[in-house]
């Protein structure tokens, strides 16, 4: 295991920092360098920043009232609506980026259907930047909602119906109770889809633009059509250090409920 | 006062079903639909002309097979290694108390904390200088790096959740450590061991990123087909059926799995 991970790993950050030329062997940031001022890399890394912060937003915005919903509900409709939340984890990311052109993308159901009832097209998200945050919505929301509801097991009917006999409205309990309750939750659902959004490749490849394009197509493009495996593994150590904060946070957060259930 | 409120139709959750059920079961059906239809010429609300006619063509092509067999011949590949590596890692981790233990865990815990396309990427460049590049093996080794958190977690999970008492209890009555293990822990762990397998299976069979990486565009799967059906767009309905075709299955498969786990046992083990 370790050659297969943590090898590869040292020898892109060495092999990217170390140059080899005809005055020997030295330690250059030319790579980086490189990087950091090419407009294209930017704007790639940009766009990537901004598909996670918007996605991450939305999610959080869907997955919370859901989930929230879901710790307090009982009964039957609870359960469908729980097994419809849970549904995107059953579908492979492929199969579902067909389905979203088939539906938003040019004469898709979503045209058929304001046509049929004499309402304006909209403007397709298929090959916009809206086109990965829909994609990466729809995927990430399963695990969003059951990360979320494994933190509010945490807060207790107790807890809740003590602030409501002292006079709580809904909104104080959820501010009051709720929320500092699971916001480590909450950040171990946005480390896990930061994680997951600065290495996506379906979604951005086959629903986003040509360019800017996020940066699982642009090192893949690196790497396999302009053979430059040098930048490719730059643009991948560059992900790495975005992504350490999370990273971090993530791996703390699964050692610490290790450690917990192990206790 | 309670039995009022229950009493009281659960407005929140029938919004929220409907508007769920609107948002992720509709694209299916619409796919569903495509699958069948011969004819769906825009304005029209349904196909105009339905039948089999696109499956006989997605069966008649010799590409599909192959790219069939290819990811099946991959699936199976990686998923035997992935658990001739991880369940007895899993056992270890679980159970036995050896040095560097912890520092061993730690090491297979911080894989998680990387972007794993940046991770691909640095192995995919090795593989280049080993000759590895566009083929079969190197993308089963490169799938096998995808497989490994989900096999050494749900199992190290379920070793740990075995009751030691019934196994002390086994050996009291004189059996020997390989008796209680086979006829003792094992059954025990067995059903989370085989949702781990499951989800191993499905996931490595849908796994693209790492195919196309390394096994573009000599290994082709059947998530790469895809692509390339769903890029040229050649007839609509030959992704259509194809997402039919493959979905089925690996949803039998994994709601098959998700019944040993429950969707708290997931969320815990992601970090919830």
């Amino acid at each position: 295991m370790g050659t297969l991970i943590v090898w590869p790993i040292v020898r892109a950050i060495l092999d990217t920092l170390i140059v080899t030329g005809p005055e020997g062997t030295r330690v250059s940031l030319a790579s980086y360098r490189f990087f950091f001022n090419d407009g294209y890399s930017l704007g790639n890394l940009r766009i990537t920043a901004w598909t996670t912060a918007v996605s991450v937003a939305i999610l959080m915005t869907i997955a919370l009232p859901i989930s929230i919903y879901l710790r307090f509900a009982t009964g039957r409709v609870a359960a469908v609506v729980q097994a419809l939340a849970i549904f995107p984890l059953f579908v492979p990311s492929i199969i579902l980026a067909y389905a979203f052109i088939r539906v938003l993308g040019p004469n898709g159901m979503v045209d058929i259907i304001l046509n049929s009832a004499g309402l304006p097209r909209i403007r397709s998200p298929y090959l916009t930047v809206w086109g990965p945050v829909i994609g990466f919505v729809w995927d990430n929301m399963p695990l969003s909602v059951v990360i979320l509801m494994a933190g509010l097991s945490n807060v207790t009917n107790h807890a809740v119906e003590a602030a409501r006999d002292v006079g709580a409205g809904r909104i104080a309990v959820l501010v009051h109770i709720i929320l500092p309750r699971i916001w480590p939750s909450i950040l171990v659902a946005t480390s896990f889809v930061v994680l997951g959004l600065f290495s996506a490749f379906t979604f951005p490849y086959l629903l986003g633009p040509a360019a800017p394009e996020m940066m699982g197509p642009f090192m893949l493009r690196t790497f396999g059509d302009v053979m430059d495996p040098v930048q490719a593994r730059t643009q991948a150590v560059v992900t790495f250090a975005i992504c350490a904060v999370f990273g971090w946070f993530y791996v703390r957060s699964i050692a610490r409920n290790r450690a917990r259930a192990a206790a | 006062m309670r039995v009022a409120a229950r009493l009281r139709p659960d407005w929140i959750g029938l919004v929220l079903a409907v508007t769920l059920a609107v948002a992720i079961i509709g694209p299916m059906l619409v796919v569903g639909l495509w699958a069948f239809a011969e004819v769906w010429r825009y304005p029209s609300l349904l196909p105009t002309e339905w039948g089999l006619r696109y499956w006989g063509m997605t069966l008649g092509r010799a590409d599909v097979w192959t790219a069939l067999a290819t990811s099946l011949q991959l699936s199976f590949v990686v998923t035997l290694a992935s658990a001739v590596i991880c369940l007895p890692a899993a056992y270890a981790f679980a159970r036995l108390d050896f040095p560097g233990r912890n520092l061993f865990f730690l090491s297979f815990l911080s894989i998680q904390a990387f972007p794993r396309f940046g991770l691909l990427i640095t192995i995919a460049t090795i593989f280049l200088s080993l000759g590895l590049v566009g083929t079969f093996w190197g993308v089963a080794i490169i799938q096998l790096v995808n497989t490994l958190m989900f096999m050494i977690w749900i199992p190290t999970a379920a070793f740990q959740g075995v009751d030691r008492r019934l196994e002390e209890a086994a050996r009291d009555v004189g059996a020997g450590p390989v008796r209680v293990f086979w006829s003792v822990t094992l059954p025990q762990a067995l059903p989370a061991i085989v949702a781990a397998i499951m989800l191993t299976f499905v996931g490595t069979f849908y796994e693209t990123e790492g195919a196309w990486l390394i096994g573009a565009p000599h290994v082709r799967t059947m998530p790469i087909l895809m692509i390339s059906f769903i890029n040229n767009q050649l007839v609509i309905q030959l992704g259509a059926v194809l997402s039919v075709l493959l979905w089925v299955p690996s949803f039998v498969f994994l709601l098959a799995a998700r019944r040993y786990l429950g969707p708290q046992g997931l969320g815990r083990g992601l970090g919830g």
